[in-house]
């Protein structure tokens, strides 16, 4: 369970062009939520992802992973429970190491990195198993590198790295946002059924009405730093995408987009 | 083949610093200047160590996690302190030019000359073969390479290798495996600075003596081999980029005593090594794909 | 792929060709000319290069039948005192009947103040079969003594100013192997005695010099040990590359109030003098030199070192090494016992100092205006 409780947060602080994002801005997810966050360009999406993994400093306000309060753990700490996958890529792979290397080293989290083999060659079969999932053949190219793969096929492997290891969060930031239509459905249905398997708290960006329509059992819409609906369970399966799109339409056109 | 001989025992030692530079400017993509300290720290410890008595060997050791040290200043300077890459690199090399000539008991210039070291000893002449006499130098730095070399590739293999491969290239995947992406840094910066100073270290000890000014252009030197290697052998994927770094070192300083021979003046020389920096870039980049992939 | 490779290794040829056209000496010509072939673009230099090379053979057969020797020549950094060295050298040979372009072949490179440089150079003229390295200043020396050791080949070195520090030398003078030459240590006491005779209220004497020079540091303690015998304090202010040199200047003049300037054979400080006399000049305070290039520049007055003198010393040196007469390891390092008196009457005029006439009737050389 992640509380964010009474958040501020301002960019500029102190300056002519300060700007406020969240002010008294509370969220809880509970334990196996599947939250879809959806708004508008600069409604705080984004932010509140790196608020929560700490890539962004808070300026007021608690927030308490599992009852512990995380308000001031560096980030690399906190992504311990937490698995990330961005929009960019490239962000959850690294280009000059092969497709196996990129495994092994998602099979290390949690690992002391020491002076052991960075390649547990046992673990080869586990690899090419978990590959094949994503029936895109690249359980056949372990020792390409992953700098030459597709976007889609490298965002399909950044899931596969941050689910790989036992973690009950996972933070997805716009991540079908950078594919084409088919391979964003191919890596949505991969994410749903990850989810699903591992029992994981998913907090997912997008600006696919649709993907969050049919997908979780949240939808949280954000305005300006506050949620302008909230619906989750039975409320949320009643939603269709015209009833939030017109939602969204008043919203956008408010902010004159 | 005196010429040959030179050139090896001149590459091989800068190809131990070649491959440091090698971590911290291709694997970290950090360009380090702290290394022109460190080279000559390594030189000036070993002169220093040797006078006092301590074993040449050892000292090979010691100058070695010397350089380590300086490396993480550099790294402590630049990941805890918030300075910027090329700045923490510059502090520390200024710094210790002051701490090497303190080193070096406050002479610029130490000789050791009449001391037993790891390339004139007792025990080599016992069993180095007659014939084999002109070439120890070579085959001993060829031998301290490879080690190296072979060290720095098995390391590069480890869990704690592949991170710091993977923060040069992605520095975010590290934070997302729950890693301190800074300390990863400080341990890169740590090893290619213990090449360095290693690398000084058997330059005084090949040389005979320490010099205060031997660092300058070190790290020129350094990005030369790295440049030259990597680029012209990256189409053979059968030469590892560690190997083609040391080859670089080689033909680097093969192309200085090339322009020596013939006749070149010095004061030409880092024009020759610039110009020659640059067709290599250039001629890097007309062949396309571009060898990082910066996002 | 192996085109383009091929392209730079051609292009970076030409280069290399292109630059070696500025070199002098006829072996460069030679070696060029043959390697240019591949470069067309440096047909130019070739032309004029084996013109060159003809005239140097012309003249070298005439004694084929004396011994011909080929000397390496390597000088660590530029600087007046260094080329005196090298042309005093060539003199000395010259006189003992070692004549360049007739039965002496000269390899001649500066390093350029690098020692890998020095390294490369060394191996350079060993791979060349140089009878006899001539090497000038310290670092260079033993480089040439680290790398000539193991191959046989004698080092005559000069401007090293304390060999036994260096290790070129064992602590009673005589040679550690196949290598001697000239030491420029500075006649300090006679440099003390000539200041006082001119200043004969002075008190103060500042010293600027680069902790990175070896020879500036062992002097500046001489200097130090002899300065109260002659009622000296002697104020040293060290600085690390030329860039710190105006702070220390002004400090030394302003903060510590000295009555003059000393100078040493620093290259750094050297390099800068003109700098430190503008500076000395305002506030009207003497500077002294140690040699007379820099009395030349606008120093007072020096109980200095000939270094054209110094070399030809070297240069006789080396011939009897080369002659066969006697060998290096034979021969103990020199130095020059009596020390010469330089001054500038220019700068005297301008200082308002009248120098005595003790001195002035001894000097070995006398300048009347201020070289830029």
């Amino acid at each position: 369970m992640i509380e964010l409780k009474h958040i501020e947060k301002y960019y500029n602080a102190g300056t002519v062009n300060e700007m406020c994002l969240f002010k008294d801005f509370n969220l809880t997810v509970h334990d196996q939520e599947f939250i879809s966050v959806v708004g508008s360009n600069g409604s705080g999406k984004t932010s509140l992802l790196n608020l929560i993994c700490g890539t962004l400093p808070l300026d007021d306000g608690k927030i308490v992973m599992n009852g512990n309060d995380i308000t001031h753990m560096p980030e690399y700490k906190r992504q311990r429970l937490i698995g990330r996958v961005y929009q960019n890529p490239a962000m959850g792979t690294c280009p000059n190491m092969t497709i196996l290397e990129n495994m092994a080293l998602a099979d290390n989290k949690g690992k002391p990195f020491n002076l052991l083999p960075g390649t547990n060659r046992r673990r080869m079969d586990y690899y090419r198993t978990l590959l094949s999932t994503l029936g895109l053949g690249l359980e056949d190219k372990m020792s390409v590198k992953v700098g030459v793969l597709s976007g889609g096929q490298r965002q399909a492997m950044a899931l596969l790295m941050s689910t790989m290891t036992p973690i009950e969060f996972l933070i997805l930031d716009e991540h079908t946002a950078a594919l084409d239509p088919k391979t964003a459905d191919t890596i949505m249905m991969l994410t749903d059924k990850i989810v699903k398997e591992k029992k994981l708290t998913t907090i997912m960006v997008t600006h696919n009405l649709r993907y969050a329509v049919e997908y979780g059992n949240r939808l949280y819409m954000m305005h300006q730093g506050h949620a302008v609906l909230d619906k989750a369970g039975k409320e949320k399966e009643s939603l269709n995408v015209d009833a939030i799109l017109s939602q969204f339409n008043a919203i956008s056109i408010e902010c004159g987009n | 083949m005196t010429i040959i001989l030179g050139v090896l025992e001149e590459g091989l030692i800068y190809a131990i610093m070649a491959l440091g530079v090698y971590i911290t400017y291709k694997i970290l993509d950090f360009p380090d200047l702290s290394v022109d300290g460190t080279f000559p720290m390594g030189a000036a410890l070993t002169s220093t160590l040797i006078l006092t008595g301590v074993h040449p060997v050892l000292t090979l050791l010691l100058t070695f996690l010397a350089g380590a040290a300086a490396g993480c200043c550099t790294g402590f300077i630049h990941v805890k302190l918030k300075v910027r890459d090329l700045l923490s690199g510059i502090i520390v090399m200024t710094a210790l030019y002051s701490v090497n000539l303190r080193i070096a008991d406050g002479k610029a210039n130490q000789p050791i000359f009449n001391r037993d070291t790891i390339f004139e000893n007792e025990f080599l002449t016992r069993i180095m073969p007659e014939g084999l006499t002109p070439y120890t130098v070579v085959i001993l730095l060829f031998l301290i390479v490879i080690l190296c070399k072979l060290l720095l590739d098995l390391y590069l293999k480890t869990r704690s290798g592949y991170l710091l491969r993977a923060v040069g290239d992605n520095e975010t995947l590290v934070t997302s495996l729950a890693k301190d992406k800074g300390k990863v840094k400080i341990v890169g910066l740590a090893i290619a600075n213990a090449f360095a100073a290693l690398s000084g270290g058997i330059y005084c000890q090949q040389k005979g003596f320490f010099e205060i000014t031997i660092g300058t252009g070190a790290i020129v030197i350094g990005l030369a081999s790295v440049i030259i290697g990597t680029q012209l052998f990256r189409h053979f994927t059968a030469v590892k980029a560690t190997t083609a770094v040391i080859l670089g070192s080689i033909l680097y300083k093969g192309c200085v005593s090339l322009a020596i021979s013939l006749g070149m003046k010095a004061n030409d020389l880092k024009l020759i090594t610039a110009i020659l920096f640059l067709l290599i870039l250039v001629a890097g980049n007309l062949n396309g794909k571009k060898g990082r992939i910066h996002d | 792929m192996k085109k383009s490779m091929k392209t730079l290794l051609a292009a970076s040829l030409t280069a290399i060709a292109l630059l070696t056209g500025c070199g002098s000496s006829a072996q460069t010509a030679d070696t060029t000319a043959a390697d240019s072939t591949t470069a067309t673009e440096a047909a130019e230099t070739t032309t004029t290069a084996s013109t060159t090379t003809e005239q140097t053979t012309a003249a070298s057969s005439d004694t084929s039948t004396d011994a011909s020797y080929t000397v390496g020549i390597a000088q660590f950094a530029n600087h007046g005192s260094l080329d005196n060295c090298r042309n005093g050298f060539i003199e000395g040979l010259a006189e003992e009947g070692i004549v360049e372009g007739v039965n002496l072949t000269i390899e001649y490179e500066n390093a350029n103040a690098d020692g890998g440089t020095s390294s490369q150079i060394i191996t350079n003229f060993v791979a060349k079969k140089a009878d006899l390295v001539c090497a000038i200043a310290t670092p260079i020396a033993q480089s040439a003594y680290s790398i000539c050791r193991k191959n046989d080949i004698p080092v005559i070195f000069t401007a090293v100013t304390d060999p036994i520090a260096a290790e070129l030398a064992n602590p009673d003078k005589t040679p550690v192997g196949e290598i001697t030459g000239t030491s420029d240590k500075l006649p300090v006491t006679e440099q003390l005695a000539m200041i006082r005779e001119i200043l004969p209220d002075a008190t103060k004497i500042g010293i600027l010099y680069t902790t990175s020079e070896v020879n500036s540091a062992s002097t500046i303690a001489e200097y130090e040990a002899a300065a109260p015998d002659y009622g000296f304090e002697i104020i040293s202010q060290g600085v690390s590359s030329s860039a710190d040199i105006p702070l220390a200047t002004d400090s030394l003049l302003e903060k510590m109030d000295v009555d003059c300037l000393n100078n040493l054979t620093d290259n750094t400080v050297v390099s800068s003098l003109p700098l430190i006399l503008d500076k000395a000049a305002k506030k009207n305070i003497p500077v002294f030199g140690s040699e007379v290039e820099q009395v030349k520049i606008g120093c007072l007055a020096s109980m200095g070192l000939d270094y054209v003198e110094l070399g030809k010393q070297t240069g006789k040196m080396a011939a009897q090494v080369l002659k066969g007469e006697k060998k290096a390891s034979e021969i103990s390092f020199e130095t020059i016992e009596e020390a010469s008196f330089y001054y500038n009457s220019k700068v005297a005029e301008n200082l308002g100092i009248t120098l005595p006439e003790s001195l002035t009737s001894t000097a070995k050389e006398t300048f009347d205006q201020i070289t830029e």
